[in-house]
């Protein structure tokens, strides 16, 4: 079974990265390739993931291991869980840096107040010596991007980092991550489907669904003139502020396919309203749309104008 | 802290009660079982018998007899031996108590120690050669009663040893040397040793899956620490839950053990007077294993926080 296939993307130093799609399209799974942190008995079957110049598909054991947490760092969805009940919350922020060359070990030891007190988590001098179960949600989430910025790394990938928090400690963690990884000039992905938080925060944005990347581009030509009738659909399906016009949201109809039972062609072709006969037969490739943004369809690569399209626009 | 002590005194108090109901409860079905110590052939007059019945106070009612004995006990004095006139039980169940704790210090050794290594390796390596055998071995383990294997060890280690290195190695039944311990231990804890295997292996299998273990691995870790101070760590608190029940289970299968073996112990002690009818070896007996068997569980609640710092009394 392929969860992810022919994903190809670069990140530039500093930039801010949206990957977007529904549950189950694949974003994690890209993102955990990143670090070759795949679940059992999941494998990266071909590719390269190039890293500078470095492959870390080819990467040996210990490579992978100085590499992960200090080159990139990863945030996960939730932080209730992502955090080791039976260690100090200081404790599990120092092991972060000591695994790794790049501090000593007094270093490291030094570094996990001002690292706490840097992710605004508050009285951390008292909280230090405190378990993962006296922390409230944000405040865990704030100790796990202590964690993942502890070695100042150059690439920080968070992987739904609100979604299992409280909206009103959302804003503020995403807000504590745009300043630190422009504090430490690095680059971020952040995985996500809440398309405001991309809007707001994003460079560029990738869509994806069923495994595969469907439209790449600008944040803004994304949201101003989405190509995909994926992501087309994807921002329709969310309530706007600024729409004067009342206007429905709409729902996409279906369910994003199985791993195990891809539809020939298109895999979006199934739930999509624009479809003509090539798209039930033969995947699209990827193709400039726009300069510098990309789509996986063959409506768009055709030109052909589809009247229900026009009629909506 | 005051809580941990104050929940120490109330465990304790309830130990306490326990005892005297075992003991009362004992004491009253004792002396309804046909027979007594007294019944032999070297008995001549009924003069004698109840000079004797006179001495150890046999002739009072019921209930006088056992405010007598509560008495003695909280004096510290469990009485004298029906049988053996003049031998004093105290010290002689403090000296047999030792004697057991040595072979069920050895056998605790080697049900934890060789579970957890066993459990370990068949989860890190799941679904290989090495879990099969290792879990294979642990259900024969658990499923062969330990009196079963006593016997078998002893006919291996006792007589095909013997034969083999022509009376060079072989173990020898009895007690008094310090290779004597080995073989019974072993037997003693094997059932209990596939028991914490099982469990450890099903255990781990769930740490290494969790998020927090994910993290571990995402911050670099070394593989060792990820799988002892994380996976380990965490799958070892319902192993350290199981401990209160294991450790009665070692105390109840040392009576078989001993037996087997001819160790001096409590367990041989327990047996034997029963079957003699000495009324003061048996309560004092049953009392020391029921205030055991609540100490041992105690102390395992009492470490229990230690281990997972969401526990506090």
């Amino acid at each position: 079974m392929t969860a992810v296939d022919g994903i190809s993307f670069e990140i530039d130093r500093g930039e801010i990265v949206g990957i977007v799609g529904e549950s189950g399209s694949g974003k994690t799974m890209t993102a955990l390739s990143l670090l070759r942190l795949i679940p059992e008995p999941g494998r990266i079957t071909g590719g390269r993931i190039l890293y500078g110049e470095k492959d870390i598909a080819q990467m040996t054991d210990e490579e992978i291991r100085e590499f992960r947490g200090n080159e990139v760092a990863m945030i996960f969805q939730d932080p209730m869980t992502s955090l080791n009940p039976v260690l100090r919350v200081g404790f599990q922020v120092e092991e972060a840096m000591a695994a790794h060359a790049r501090f000593t070990r007094q270093q490291s030891r030094d570094r996990v107040l001002p690292m706490l007190q840097r992710v605004r988590i508050p009285a951390a001098k008292e909280r230090v010596r405190d378990y993962p179960h006296q922390f409230s949600g944000g405040m865990r989430q704030r100790a796990m991007i202590a964690m993942g910025v502890s070695n100042e790394p150059s690439l920080l990938i968070a992987d739904e980092p609100t979604t299992a928090l409280d909206v009103t400690v959302q804003a503020s963690i995403i807000e504590l991550l745009r300043d630190l990884s422009r504090e430490l000039r690095a680059s971020v992905i952040l995985i996500t489907h809440n398309m405001a938080l991309v809007a707001s925060l994003c460079n560029r944005v990738i869509v994806m669904y069923a495994g595969r990347i469907v439209e790449e581009g600008p944040t803004r030509a994304i949201f101003k003139n989405p190509q995909h009738p994926y992501t087309w659909s994807l921002l329709r399906s969310m309530p706007r502020v600024d729409e004067v016009e009342k206007e429905r949201l709409i729902s996409i109809k279906g369910l994003p396919p199985d791993l195990g039972r891809m539809p020939p062609g298109c895999k979006f072709h199934p739930r999509c309203k624009f479809k003509v006969d090539r798209c039930l037969t033969e995947e699209p490739p990827l193709g400039e749309v726009d300069p510098g943004q990309l789509a996986r369809c063959w409506v768009l690569m055709k030109n052909i104008q589809n009247p229900e399209a026009e009629a909506q626009r | 802290m005051r809580g941990t002590l104050l929940y120490i005194g109330q465990r304790l108090v309830l130990i306490a009660i326990t005892t005297v109901l075992v003991s009362s409860i004992v004491f009253v079905l004792l002396h309804q079982i046909p027979g007594n110590a007294f019944l032999n052939e070297t008995r001549t007059s009924p003069e004698s018998l109840a000079a004797d019945l006179r001495h150890y106070g046999l002739d009072k009612p019921l209930g006088t007899q056992y405010v007598n004995w509560v008495s003695g006990v909280l004096h510290g004095n469990l009485g004298e031996s029906l049988v053996n006139r003049g031998v004093m039980i105290t010290p002689l169940l403090v000296r047999e108590a030792s004697v057991s704790a040595t072979v069920g210090f050895f056998a605790l050794l080697v049900t934890v120690g060789l579970g957890l290594i066993l459990g370990v390796i068949a989860a890190l390596r799941q679904n290989t050669w090495a879990d099969y055998v290792a879990s294979s071995a642990a259900v024969v383990g658990y499923s062969v009663p330990s009196f079963v294997i006593g016997i078998f060890f002893l006919l291996i280690f006792g007589h095909y040893f013997f034969e083999w290195t022509q009376g060079t190695v072989f173990y020898n039944v009895g007690w008094g040397d310090w290779t004597q311990i080995p073989v019974p231990a072993i037997a003693l804890g094997l059932p209990y040793a596939s028991y914490v295997a099982r469990l450890t292996r099903a255990s781990m299998l769930e740490t290494i899956r969790t998020d927090y273990v994910r993290t571990a691995w995402a911050k670099g870790l070394k593989a060792r620490i990820v799988v002892l101070r994380h996976a380990l760590r965490n799958a070892l608190i319902p192993v350290v839950t199981i401990l209160g029940p294991l450790i009665t289970g070692i105390i109840t299968g040392s009576v078989v053990i001993e037996n087997i073996f001819g160790i001096p112990g409590l367990g041989k002690e327990f047996v034997t007077s029963i079957l003699a009818r000495d009324y003061n070896i048996v309560i004092g007996v049953f009392t020391f294993y029921a205030a055991l068997v609540g100490l041992a569980n105690l102390t395992v609640d009492v470490i229990y926080p230690a281990l997972d710092p969401r526990i506090r009394y």
